[in-house]
C-alpha cells in the first residue's frame, strides 16, 4: 500500500506539473473552439448556448420509480464483493476522485465524469471494474454481431431516469441478466464484457446520442429484413476481338436518331429523378419538423470496437439497444464524454462540434484522450509511433517491464461475479420469450423456439403507410416444424401465399405458392427434385392448365404442359376424384438424348387429343437451323369397299431435314404411330396421377397446418420426451443399483462391534462371542419374522371365520348388496391368507439358508477370519 | 441332317428369301401394310433360314443391315457370300458340312458365332472378329489342344464350347482351357467355378507365365514401333523428317564411289569428321526450326477453325431462333385458318401467311449471305497469313540449305587441295604411305583426280538440292491443299444451308397449299 500511495503521489505531482501546460493547451483548444464556433452556423451556436444555459439551470427531475429498482433486488444473496470494496478498490476510488477533481478544475465547463456510480448494494464501484470480460460457452456468441443481437434481444430496455445525465446507479451484469432489463449503460456494460471476453478490442462509451437512439426508436429506420440485398451488377468483360474473329455486319441504323432517342430518355429520367428528389425533400421536411429540443444533450451509452483485434478492419460503434453497427461517422452519435474498458478509463479531449466525425480513436495519444491510469497498455498507437517502436523494439521490450513496475497501478479485478447464461435462458432469449420491434412501415415480432405451439419464431409485418394501419405483407418464420415449413409469406394485397420448406417434407415440397387451398386453382409447387423419383422440379397450375418441369430423368423429359377441358357432367354425381377433367392437349418436351441421332430424338411432342392429332418436333442437328417435324392424323376410316384403312400417306405429314428412305414407308409410320398411341395413353395417365398428387399434397398440407407437430432433436435432452423417459428410467435403475450396493456393503457386525471398546484388537474369545451373538441375533430376527407372519395369518383366518359365522347366522335376512359385500370380502381375505401362507412357507424354506449364509459370511469376515480360523 | 441329305439340295434364290422375309415380317395390321408395300431386303434385321437344305450361301448381299442370321441345319459346305453383312452380330451355321473356317473377315461386329456340328479341324481365320463373345465349336474335328492358344486374342470371349471334339477326350482338356483362357466364364455350357480356375492356374502356371511374358514383349515391341511411326509421321507433317541426324549426310556418301575412295587419303578422314559435325548441326537446326514452324502453323489453323466455328454457331443460333419464332406463329395461323369458315377470310389469311413465309426465307437467306461474306473475309485473311508463314519457312530453310552447300564447297576445295598435294607428291615420288590400288588409279594425272573430286562434289550438291526441293514442294502443296479444302468446306456448308432453307420454305409452302386445296375441295 505504501508503495502504491507513493506511486499515486508521484503521479499526482507529475500531473500537477502537467497542469500548467495542460491549462495552456486547454486555452488553446478553447480558442480554437471559439474560432470554430464562429465558423459554424447560427443554429449550432444557438444550440451550444442552449446547452450551456441548460447545464447551468440544473433541473431537478424527481426520480421516477422505474420498475427496476433496488427493492426488487435481493441484496442478501449477493456475494461479499458486491457489498464492500477491497482496499485496492478503495484506493482506485481515491485516485478517481482525485482525477475527477483535477479534471473539473481544468475543464470547468464540462460535465462531471461518470466514474464510480453506486451498484445495487449502494457501494460505489469504478466503472471499469464493473466490466467482467467473459467468453460465453455458446459458439453463436463468438462474433460481435450475434453477441450484440443477443444482448439486445435478451434485455428489456429501460430509459435513463434522467435523459440528460448518466445514471447514478450502475448494476452488475449478473443482476441485469437476472432481471432481464436495464438502461443503456447496463446494456453496453454487458455487451462490452462479452465482446472483450470474445477477444474484441471493445469499449463502453459514455456520450450523447440522438433521440431515436436513446429511446430505441426504430420507427424511422427501415427494417433490415425488408431491405433487399443489392444485386451485384456483373459487368461482362468484353473480350478483345481475337484473331480471325468475324466482323459484325455493318450497322445501318441512323446514329442521329439514336442520339435523339438517347436524349429523350435522359430527359425523362431526369424529370423522374427530380420528382423523386422533391418527394424526398418533402419527407425530410416532415421529419425535420419534429426536431428534438434536447438534441445533443441526451446521454447515451454504446460500445466502441476498435480495429486490430479479431480481424476487425475498421473501428465501429455498436448500439446495444438495437444491435446495429454504425460507422464512427454516423449522425446518430453526437458526442463522446469518456470511454472505458476493463483496464482503463479515457476522457475525450477532442471537440465534438461535428458529432463524432472528426474524432480520432488513438487512445495512446494523451492530447486527444486523457487517461486515468498510467502504464496500463495503450491500446492504439499512432502509426508513426508504431514505426518508431519497430525501429527499437528491443529497447521497448526491456523498458516495458520496468515501466510496468514503477509506474503502473493496475485496475483491480472486477467485483462482478462470472456472467452466466443458462442454456434455457439462452434459448428463450427475449424476456418472456417475446419481443416486438417497430420499424418504419414494419413491425417485427420475435418468439423463442417452442414458445408458440405452431413453431412460429418470427413475424415481419410490413405496412403500406407510416401509421401502420394497412398491412402490405406478412412474413412468418417457423422452426422445428415436422412438416419442415420454414417461411410463410403472405401478400395481403394480392392474396398470394408462399410457403417455403426445408428439405425433408414427405412430398419433397420446396416452395408452395397459392391463393387458395382449393384444387384446380392458380398455384405453383416447387420440389426438391433430388428427393423425388420422377425428378419433378416445379408444377404450375392454373384453372385450365398444369405445367410440370422435370430434370434428370432417364427418358429426358423436361417439360409437360396439360390443357384441361371443362368437366363433363355425368348423370350420376360422383366426387371429383372419380370424374377427372378431360385432357385436351398435352405438350411434352425432352432434353437431347446424346445416344440418339438428332433426327430420331424427339424434342417436343404434342398430343391434340380432341383432334386425334399428334405433332412431333425433333431436335435440331448440329449444323442445321431447321428441325425435322412429323404430324400424325389418326383417323380410322373405312374405304369404299368397306375395308378398314390402316394407314395412308396423308395420315402422316413429315418434314425431314435429310430425307431418308425408310421413314417414307407406311410400315415405319404405322409403327411409330402405334407407339405414340401407347405413349399418349401413358401421358394421360401421368396427367391424371399428377392431379391426384396435387390433391394429396393439399390434403396433407391441410392436415399439417391443423396438427402443426413440432419435432425435437434427439440431442435436445429437455424436450425429447422419449429420451427423457428413457433417461429417467436409467437414472432410477442406477439409483436402485446404488441402494442395493449400499445394502450389500451394510456391516452386519457394526452394532456388535460398537459394544466393544473401540480401537482395540479383538481377542479370540471376543471374536467367538461376537460371532455367536451375531448369529443368535439373526436367528431371533428370523424367528420373529416367522412369528409375525404366523400371527397375521392367524388373525386373518380368525377374521374370516368370524365373518363366515356371521354370514351363516344372518344368511336369510341379508340384502343382495350385503351378500355381494360379504362375497368380495371373502375372496379378498382368502387371497390375503393365501399370500401369507406362501410367505410363511417361503420364509421357512429360506430361513435356514439365510442363517447358513450369514455364518459363512462371518467366517470369511476379514475382521474375524484370523481368530476363527483355528477355531474351525 | 442325314434325312435332309436325301432331299434335293436347294439354291438360295430370290423367291426363297422373299418368302422367308415375308413369313418372318410383321404381323396383323402392320403385316397387311408390309404386304401392300413390300419389304426391302436392306430393312430386314433378322433372318431365319433353317432346315432348307441349302447347299450354298448366296444372294445375301442386299441384307446390309442384317443383325441376326440363322443358317443352321442345312448342307452348307463352305462359308461364303457373307462379306456384305458387316452389321451381323449373331451368326448360326451349326449342323452343316463346313470343313474350314473362312470368309468371316469382314464381320467385325460379330459377337456370337455358332459352328456346332460341322467338320472343322482347325481353329483359325477368326482374327477379324474382335468383339467375339460366344463361340460354339462343339462336335467338330479339332484335334490339337495347343491351337486353343489362338483364342487368347479374343478379349471379350466368355463362352466356349468344344465338347464332342477329339481334344475333349484329353484328360487335361478342361484344365488346359481354363488355364490358357482365364477370362472364360462358361465352357461346354457349364460355368467354370473359381476353384477349377485356381487349380488350372496353378497347374499350368509355368507355361502360361512364359506365354504371357512373350505376349507382353510382343505388345511392347508393337507399341514401340507404333510410337516410332507416329513420331516419323509428325516429322513428316513438319516436312523435316530424317533431318535430326546424319541421315542426309550419310545419303550423300551412300552412292558416292569416288568420295569413299578419296576418304581413305591421308588427312581426309579428319576433314570429313569436322565436315560431318558441322553439317549435322545445320541439319538439326533445320529440323528444330521446322518443328517450331509446324507448331505455329497448327496454332494458326486452330484459332482460325475456332473462330469460324464460333461465327457459324452464332449464326445458326440466330437462324434457329428465327425459325422457332416463325414455327410458332405458323402453327397458330394454320389452326386459325382451319377453324375459319369464311372463304374470303381464309384467302386473306393464306396470303398473309405466304408473305410471312417469304419474309422468313428472306431473313434466313440474308443471315446466310452475311455469314458467307464474313467468312470469306476471314478465310482470305487466314490464307494470306498461312501463305506468309509457309514462305517464311521456305526462305529460312533455303538459307540453311545454302549454308550446307557452302560447307560442301569448302570441303570440296579442301579435298581438292589435299588431292593435288598428294598428286604432286606422287609425281615427285615423295609419297611415304602406300595407297590402295584403286585409289592410286585416280592419281594417274591431274584431270582424273580433279574429275573424281568434282564428281563426288556434284553428287553431294545434287543430294542437298533434292532434299530442299522435296521440302519446298511438299510444303507448298500442303498449303494449297489446305486453302482449297477450307474454300471447298465453306462452299459445301453454304450450299447445304441454302438447300435447307429452300427445303424448309417449300415444306411450309406445301403445307399451306395443301390446306388451300383441302379448303377449296371442301
Amino acid at each position: 500500500m505504501e508503495v502504491l500511495k507513493e506511486k499515486v503521489e508521484e503521479e499526482e505531482a507529475a500531473e500537477r506539473e502537467d497542469a500548467a501546460e495542460r491549462a495552456e493547451r486547454g486555452e488553446k483548444m478553447m480558442r480554437l473552439m471559439e474560432v470554430r464556433k464562429e465558423e459554424t452556423t447560427m443554429t449550432q451556436e444557438m444550440l451550444r448556448d442552449l446547452e450551456r444555459k441548460l447545464s447551468e439551470i440544473e433541473v431537478s427531475i424527481p426520480e421516477k420509480p422505474s420498475t427496476f429498482t433496488k427493492d426488487t433486488i435481493d441484496i442478501s444473496k449477493l456475494p461479499l464483493s458486491y457489498k464492500s470494496n477491497t482496499p485496492k478498490e478503495e484506493h482506485l476510488l481515491q485516485v478517481a476522485d482525485n482525477f475527477s477533481r483535477q479534471y473539473s478544475l481544468l475543464c470547468p465547463d464540462r460535465v462531471p465524469l461518470f466514474l464510480h456510480p453506486l451498484n445495487e448494494c449502494e457501494v460505489p464501484k469504478f466503472v471499469s471494474t464493473t466490466i467482467r470480460p467473459t467468453l460465453m460457452p455458446y459458439p453463436e456468441l463468438y462474433n460481435w454481431d450475434t453477441c450484440a443481437q443477443f444482448v439486445s434481444d435478451f434485455l428489456a430496455m429501460l430509459p435513463l431516469p434522467d435523459p440528460l445525465k448518466p445514471p447514478s446507479y450502475l448494476y452488475s451484469s449478473t443482476t441485469v441478466l437476472k432481471h432481464q432489463k436495464g438502461n443503456c449503460f447496463d446494456f453496453s456494460t454487458l455487451l462490452c464484457s462479452m465482446l472483450i471476453g470474445a477477444g474484441y478490442d471493445a469499449y463502453c462509451v459514455n456520450g450523447y446520442g440522438s433521440q431515436d437512439l436513446c429511446h430505441m426508436d426504430l420507427t424511422r429506420e427501415v427494417c433490415p429484413l425488408t431491405v433487399k440485398p443489392k444485386e451485384t451488377v456483373q459487368e461482362e468483360e468484353k473480350a478483345p476481338p481475337k484473331k480471325y474473329a468475324i466482323k459484325p455486319p455493318r450497322d445501318l441504323s441512323s446514329r442521329f436518331e439514336q442520339e435523339q432517342e438517347m436524349k429523350r430518355q435522359e430527359e425523362i429520367k431526369a424529370a423522374e429523378e427530380k420528382r423523386w428528389r422533391q418527394e424526398e425533400e418533402r419527407l425530410m421536411e416532415v421529419d425535420s419538423a419534429k426536431t428534438d429540443p434536447l438534441h445533443g444533450l441526451r446521454v447515451h451509452s454504446w460500445v466502441l470496437v476498435l480495429s486490430g483485434k479479431r480481424e476487425v478492419p475498421e473501428s465501429f460503434f455498436i448500439d446495444p439497444f438495437t444491435a446495429r453497427s454504425y460507422s464512427t461517422q454516423d449522425d446518430n452519435f453526437l458526442g463522446i464524454e469518456s470511454l472505458w474498458n476493463h483496464k482503463n478509463y479515457w476522457i475525450n479531449m477532442q471537440d465534438c462540434w461535428n458529432c463524432c466525425k472528426d474524432l480520432i480513436f488513438d487512445l495512446g495519444d494523451p492530447v486527444m484522450w486523457e487517461y486515468l491510469l498510467l502504464g496500463t497498455d495503450k491500446p492504439l498507437l499512432s502509426p508513426a509511433e508504431e514505426e518508431d517502436n519497430g525501429a527499437n523494439d528491443d529497447d521497448d521490450v526491456e523498458n516495458l517491464g520496468k515501466e510496468d513496475e514503477d509506474k503502473s497501478f493496475d485496475m483491480p479485478n472486477s467485483w462482478v461475479e462470472q456472467i452466466e447464461i443458462s442454456p434455457e435462458v439462452f434459448e428463450t432469449r427475449c424476456p418472456n420469450g417475446k419481443k416486438v420491434i417497430q420499424y418504419k412501415k414494419a413491425k417485427l415480432e420475435k418468439w423463442a423456439p417452442y414458445l408458440n405451439n405452431n413453431g412460429l419464431v418470427c413475424r415481419l409485418t410490413t405496412y403500406e403507410d407510416l401509421e401502420c394501419t394497412k398491412t402490405l405483407e406478412i412474413k412468418e418464420w417457423y422452426q422445428n416444424r415436422e412438416d419442415m415449413l420454414e417461411l410463410k409469406h403472405i401478400n395481403k394485397t394480392t392474396g398470394l401465399n408462399i410457403d417455403y420448406f426445408k428439405p425433408g417434407h414427405p412430398q419433397a415440397l420446396r416452395v408452395h405458392s397459392y391463393t387458395s387451398m382449393q384444387p384446380e386453382m392458380d398455384r405453383v409447387m416447387e420440389f426438391y427434385e433430388k428427393a423425388r423419383v420422377d425428378g419433378l422440379i416445379k408444377r404450375e397450375e392454373t384453372p385450365k392448365t398444369m405445367t410440370e418441369y422435370y430434370q434428370g430423368r432417364p427418358d429426358f423429359l423436361s417439360y409437360r404442359h396439360i390443357n384441361f377441358g371443362p368437366r363433363v357432367k355425368k348423370l350420376v354425381l360422383n366426387s371429383a376424384e372419380s370424374n377427372p377433367r378431360p385432357v385436351v392437349k398435352i405438350i411434352e418436351r425432352f432434353f437431347r438424348n446424346p445416344a440418339k441421332p438428332a433426327d430420331e430424338d424427339v424434342a417436343e411432342r404434342v398430343f391434340l387429343i380432341l383432334d386425334e392429332r399428334i405433332q412431333l418436333r425433333y431436335h435440331c442437328r448440329e449444323d442445321h437451323i431447321t428441325a425435322s417435324k412429323r404430324e400424325f392424323l389418326r383417323r380410322t376410316e373405312v374405304d369404299s369397299k368397306g375395308n378398314k384403312i390402316i394407314m395412308t400417306p396423308d395420315m402422316c405429314i413429315s418434314f425431314e431435314v435429310e430425307p431418308m428412305e425408310h421413314t417414307k414407308k407406311l410400315l415405319y409410320q404405322y409403327e411409330a404411330m402405334m407407339k405414340l398411341k401407347n405413349e399418349e395413353k401413358l401421358s394421360r395417365h401421368q396427367a391424371w396421377e399428377s392431379e391426384l398428387e396435387v390433391l394429396e399434397i393439399l390434403k396433407l398440407r391441410e392436415e399439417e397446418e391443423e396438427a402443426h407437430v413440432l419435432t425435437t432433436s434427439i440431442y435436445d435432452t429437455k424436450r425429447n420426451e422419449k429420451s427423457k423417459e428413457y433417461r429417467e428410467a436409467m437414472e432410477r435403475v442406477m439409483h436402485e443399483e446404488h441402494l442395493r450396493q449400499v445394502e450389500a456393503q451394510l456391516d452386519y457386525l457394526a452394532p456388535f462391534l460398537a459394544q466393544l471398546p473401540p480401537g482395540e484388537k479383538l481377542t479370540r474369545w471376543q471374536a467367538v462371542r461376537l460371532k455367536d451373538e451375531c448369529l443368535s441375533d439373526f436367528k431371533q430376527r428370523l424367528i420373529n419374522k416367522a412369528n409375525l407372519i404366523q400371527a397375521r395369518f392367524e388373525k386373518e383366518t380368525q377374521e374370516l371365520q368370524k365373518q363366515q359365522q356371521w354370514y351363516q347366522e344372518n344368511q336369510v335376512t341379508l340384502t343382495p348388496e350385503d351378500e355381494d359385500l360379504y362375497l368380495s370380502y371373502c375372496s379378498q381375505a382368502m387371497f390375503r391368507i393365501r399370500i401369507l401362507e406362501q410367505r410363511l412357507n417361503r420364509h421357512k424354506e429360506l430361513a435356514p439358508l439365510k442363517y447358513l449364509a450369514l455364518e459363512e459370511k462371518l467366517y470369511k469376515d476379514p475382521r474375524l477370519v484370523e481368530l476363527l480360523k483355528v477355531f474351525v | 441332317m442325314h434325312q435332309l441329305c436325301d432331299m434335293e439340295p436347294r439354291v438360295m434364290d430370290d423367291d426363297m428369301l422373299k418368302l422367308a422375309v415375308g413369313e418372318q415380317g410383321p404381323r396383323d395390321e402392320a403385316g397387311q401394310l408390309a404386304k401392300q408395300e413390300g419389304i426391302l431386303f436392306k430393312d430386314v434385321l433378322s433372318l431365319q433360314l433353317d432346315f432348307q437344305n441349302i447347299l450354298r450361301i448366296d444372294n445375301l448381299w442386299q441384307f446390309e443391315n442384317l443383325r441376326k442370321l440363322q443358317l443352321d441345319n442345312n448342307t452348307i459346305e463352305k462359308i461364303e457370300g457373307l462379306e456384305k453383312l458387316t452389321r451381323l452380330v449373331w451368326l448360326d451355321l451349326s449342323f452343316n458340312n463346313i470343313e474350314t473356317i473362312e470368309g468371316l473377315d469382314t464381320l467385325v461386329n460379330l459377337e456370337d458365332l455358332s459352328l456346332f456340328n460341322n467338320r472343322i479341324a482347325k481353329i483359325d481365320s477368326l482374327d477379324a472378329l474382335v468383339k467375339l463373345q460366344v463361340l460354339s465349336l462343339g462336335n467338330n474335328r479339332i484335334g490339337n489342344l495347343m491351337k486353343i492358344i489362338y483364342l487368347r486374342r479374343f478379349k471379350d470371349l466368355r463362352t466356349l464350347s468344344l465338347a464332342g471334339n477329339p481334344i475333349a477326350a484329353a484328360e487335361d482338356y478342361r484344365m488346359f482351357i481354363c488355364a490358357y483362357l482365364p477370362d472364360l466364364v462358361y465352357l461346354d455350357f457349364r460355368r467354370i467355378d473359381d476353384h477349377t480356375k485356381e487349380l488350372a492356374e496353378v497347374k499350368h502356371q509355368y507355361s502360361t507365365d512364359e506365354l504371357k511374358h512373350q505376349e507382353n514383349l510382343m505388345q511392347a515391341r508393337l507399341e514401340d514401333e507404333q510410337a516410332r511411326r507416329e513420331e516419323l509421321e509428325e516429322h513428316k507433317a513438319a516436312f523435316v523428317e530424317n533431318l535430326n541426324g546424319s541421315f542426309l549426310f550419310d545419303s550423300m556418301y551412300a552412292e558416292d564411289v569416288e568420295g569413299s575412295k578419296l576418304a581413305s587419303l591421308p588427312g581426309v578422314a579428319e576433314l570429313m569428321e569436322t565436315y560431318k559435325d558441322k553439317f549435322v548441326i545445320i541439319c538439326l537446326n533445320i529440323f528444330e526450326y521446322g518443328l517450331k514452324q509446324q507448331e505455329k502453323r497448327k496454332a494458326e489453323l486452330d484459332t482460325f477453325n475456332e473462330r469460324v466455328q464460333e461465327a457459324v454457331q452464332e449464326n445458326q443460333a440466330q437462324g434457329r431462333h428465327r425459325t422457332a419464332e416463325f414455327e410458332e406463329k405458323h402453327l397458330l395461323s394454320l389452326s386459325t385458318i382451319r377453324g375459319e369458315s369464311e372463304l374470303t377470310d381464309i384467302e386473306t389469311k393464306i396470303a398473309d401467311q405466304r408473305e410471312d413465309i417469304a419474309e422468313l426465307s428472306n431473313a434466313l437467306m440474308t443471315l446466310e449471305m452475311q455469314l458467307v461474306e464474313q467468312l470469306e473475309e476471314t478465310i482470305n485473311m487466314f490464307e494470306r497469313n498461312i501463305v506468309d508463314l509457309v514462305e517464311l519457312f521456305i526462305e529460312n530453310v533455303q538459307s540453311l540449305m545454302a549454308q550446307c552447300r557452302d560447307l560442301e564447297n569448302h570441303h570440296h576445295e579442301k579435298l581438292l587441295e589435299i588431292a593435288i598435294n598428294i598428286l604432286e607428291k606422287i609425281v615427285k615420288g615423295e609419297l611415304d604411305e602406300d595407297l590402295p590400288d584403286d585409289v592410286r588409279a585416280l592419281f594417274v594425272d591431274k584431270d582424273t583426280i580433279v574429275n573424281a573430286v568434282g564428281a563426288s562434289h556434284d553428287m553431294h550438291l545434287l543430294k542437298i538440292d533434292n532434299r530442299e526441293d522435296e521440302l519446298v514442294t511438299r510444303v507448298n502443296s500442303w498449303c494449297t491443299h489446305l486453302v482449297d479444302k477450307i474454300h471447298k468446306d465453306e462452299m459445301t456448308r453454304n450450299r447445304r444451308r441454302v438447300k435447307e432453307i429452300n427445303q424448309y420454305g417449300d415444306h411450309v409452302q406445301g403445307e399451306l397449299d395443301s390446306l388451300e386445296c383441302g379448303d377449296i375441295l371442301d
